[in-house]
């Protein structure tokens, strides 16, 4: 789950983020602890606090003194409009220029897509 | 002071090291010289018999304070305890141990001679010439050989621990040569009849004298070592 | 050396015959994180950890431990705890003797974590020590450690013996233990994939210089694997710092000490190059294995 590509606070803040979008965890739920973390994944503490704190700074998670910490109103919603502004950039535009350089036009792309999403 | 307290009660964490073993031994020394004085006796042999084995514990003391040197200090550093206080602790322990064995030969000397010998006129614990002397110089000569001996054992230790085996071979090789140009010295210059002379003048209480000295000069020479020994 | 440091070394040299075990290390390590002293065997964390705990003492230098120096100093002594990985115990201790002794030295220890983890590591107490496996031995140690909480532990190549899932108690156990009660732990390892994750905070010795001292975020990440065609990697990586190199006819695969962006990503995926990340471990390797290289030219060019 944890890899070497990048530091494991932004790999936690990521995997967060994906049970927030997908829904796991749902707004106003509450998110494990930090300590929680640290023992499921077995980092260190301090790595796990500095991944949800970046979430806490984006306004995705909230802080309830004493009690723990939530999904914030409409983080799903910020998210995905997040994702998609990189989507363009992430899969579009290796994808159109890996097609281009094999010679597939758009409309055969856009025929391949729709016969790999029904299939 | 309370961490040395400590390290005394942590010697002490298997009391058979520091108590059991040296009772066992007086005891069964005890024991069997009196079971021989028995069979002298059963077979005719008169006059008074003398036993060494009060001796056998204080020997024991010579290993012992090898021991709690070599196996307790390397643990000592591990239970974060400097080598000063493991240094007190230890000695204290010892001297404590020692005064009470030294108390106890002398009780056991006055029932010896209360009872005869143990009905058998034997002496075990009131050798003459220490029983011969106030109760305060009996029971300092006990202690002093005692702690003389655990010092010797204790001073060793700490050469090894801190220059291994090295350190060993120079100490024992100066050792040796000390002692052979004592020989020889006494020889050479025909000193041996003054000094078997001299030897016969000394008594229980300067042997402590002079053996308390020594101690003193061992555990500073201990102490000195062991400031930069490592486990 | 400011007043919340734990530990600050300046310039330690130690010597041993003529093994330069320690030369010239300066470090500042902060309370309450996890560090991880890394190396190969014999690179010098066993001297380092000894004259930091006051078990030696240096040649050259000063270490500070909560601004004191610790050799001799019982009172900065008892706010520390180092198990050797090859620590000795009186002969006729048994294993619940050894933490009969260390309940009295370690003002904070916890008795109930002791038996937790005796019951956890299956740990025989009433078996002398000297009989024990090297396993139990380590366990032994690694007891006293977490159970002491003192305010530095150390632990020396803790897992020595311990099979898979007994390392793992330990890590587990240390993660949990630390979140609930933070203070600063010292994990000298050569076995570094298994305890990457739990450091906060990484130190790498070769032959007794600091060759990495890094916060371990920002390690990850910070080298990458390039491999593919030989003159196209050497275009991609032009002068950036090498720390491997492996070739195979004309194929090449370079570790370079890089962070790179997306841009640069999408850039060698155009170039038909591969990227793999590089593990803590294999940089650590390759950080001490290009130092080394460096000191060979120095010899050299000197000679």
């Amino acid at each position: 789950m944890i890899d070497d590509s990048k530091p494991i606070f932004m790999q936690i803040a990521e995997l967060i983020e994906n049970d927030i979008i997908s829904g796991v965890l749902a707004e106003e739920a509450q998110v494990p602890s930090t300590n929680e973390f640290a023992a499921f994944y077995r980092i260190n503490p301090a790595t796990a606090a500095k991944g949800i704190n970046r979430l806490v700074e984006d306004g995705l998670l909230y802080k309830k003194r004493g009690i723990g910490m939530f999904v914030t109103q409409g983080a799903p919603q910020r998210l995905r409009e997040k994702r998609r502004e990189k989507f363009q950039q992430q899969f579009i535009a290796p994808l159109t220029a890996e097609a281009s350089k094999l010679g597939i036009g758009i409309e055969e792309l856009v025929s391949m897509i729709k016969t790999g999403s029904a299939g | 002071m309370n961490r040395i307290m400590k390290v005394a009660r942590m010697q002490l964490i298997n009391k058979a090291t520091f108590i059991g073993i040296p009772l066992m031994i007086l005891i069964s020394a005890f024991l069997f010289t009196v079971a021989i004085w028995w069979l002298v006796r059963r077979s005719g042999g008169d006059g008074v018999l003398y036993g060494g084995g009060a001796q056998a514990p204080m020997w024991y003391f010579l290993a012992l304070g090898i021991q709690a040197l070599t196996m307790t200090f390397p643990f000592s550093m591990a239970m974060s305890i400097s080598r000063r206080t493991f240094y007190l602790g230890t000695l204290m322990l010892f001297s404590v141990c020692a005064l009470v064995l030294s108390v106890f030969y002398y009780l056991m000397g006055l029932v010896e001679t209360a009872t005869g010998g143990w009905g058998l006129d034997g002496r075990f614990f009131a050798l003459q010439w220490i029983a011969d002397n106030n109760g305060f110089i009996q029971i300092m000569f006990y202690f002093v050989l005692m702690v003389l001996l655990f010092m010797v054992g204790f001073f060793i230790a700490t050469i090894y621990m801190r220059w291994r085996h090295a350190g060993m071979v120079v100490f024992f090789t100066l050792l040796g040569l000390l002692i052979l140009g004592i020989i020889a010295l006494f020889t050479f210059t025909s000193f041996w009849d003054q000094f078997w002379s001299w030897a016969l003048t000394w008594t229980a209480g300067s042997v402590s004298l002079w053996g308390a000295l020594a101690a003193v000069l061992m555990a500073a020479g201990s102490y000195l070592t062991l400031r930069k020994a490592t486990a | 050396m400011t007043r919340s440091t734990a530990i600050a070394t300046r310039e330690l040299s130690k010597t041993y015959k003529d093994v330069r075990a320690l030369d010239n290390v300066t470090l500042d390590l902060e309370p309450n994180r996890i560090y991880g002293l890394l190396g190969r065997n014999g690179a010098g964390k066993t001297t380092l950890m000894s004259i930091l705990t006051g078990q030696n003492y240096p040649d050259q230098g000063t270490a500070h431990i909560f601004g004191h120096e610790p050799f001799e100093h019982d009172l900065i002594l008892s706010r520390i705890c180092f198990i050797r990985e090859s620590q000795k115990y009186p002969d006729d201790f048994k294993v619940h003797q050894a933490f009969k002794a260390a309940a009295m030295f370690f003002e904070n220890w916890d008795e109930q974590l002791a038996q937790d983890l005796v019951e956890a590591f299956a740990l025989p107490t009433k078996r002398r020590i000297k009989k024990l496996s090297r396993g139990q031995l380590s366990a032994v140690g690694v007891i006293i450690g977490m159970a002491s909480r003192a305010e530095i532990t150390f632990f020396d190549e803790p897992y020595l013996g311990l099979d898979a899932v007994a390392r793992q108690i330990f890590y587990d156990r240390l993660v949990e233990d630390f979140a609930e009660y933070p203070r600063t732990i010292v994990l000298s390892s050569h076995l570094i994939d298994e305890v990457a994750n739990l450091l906060e905070h990484v130190i790498v010795i070769d032959k007794g210089r600091i060759v990495v001292d890094s916060d371990a975020e920002e390690l990850r990440g910070a080298a990458v694997t390039v491999t593919g065609d030989a003159k196209r990697v050497q275009e991609f990586i032009g002068a950036a710092d090498v720390l491997h190199r492996d070739s195979l006819g004309a194929l090449a695969s370079v570790t370079i000490k890089a962070k790179l962006s997306a841009d640069q990503r999408e850039q060698a995926k155009l170039m038909g190059l591969d990227l793999s990340p590089v593990s803590l471990q294999q940089l650590v390797v390759r950080s001490a294995l290009s130092t080394n290289e460096g000191t060979d030219e120095r010899t050299e060019a000197r000679a």
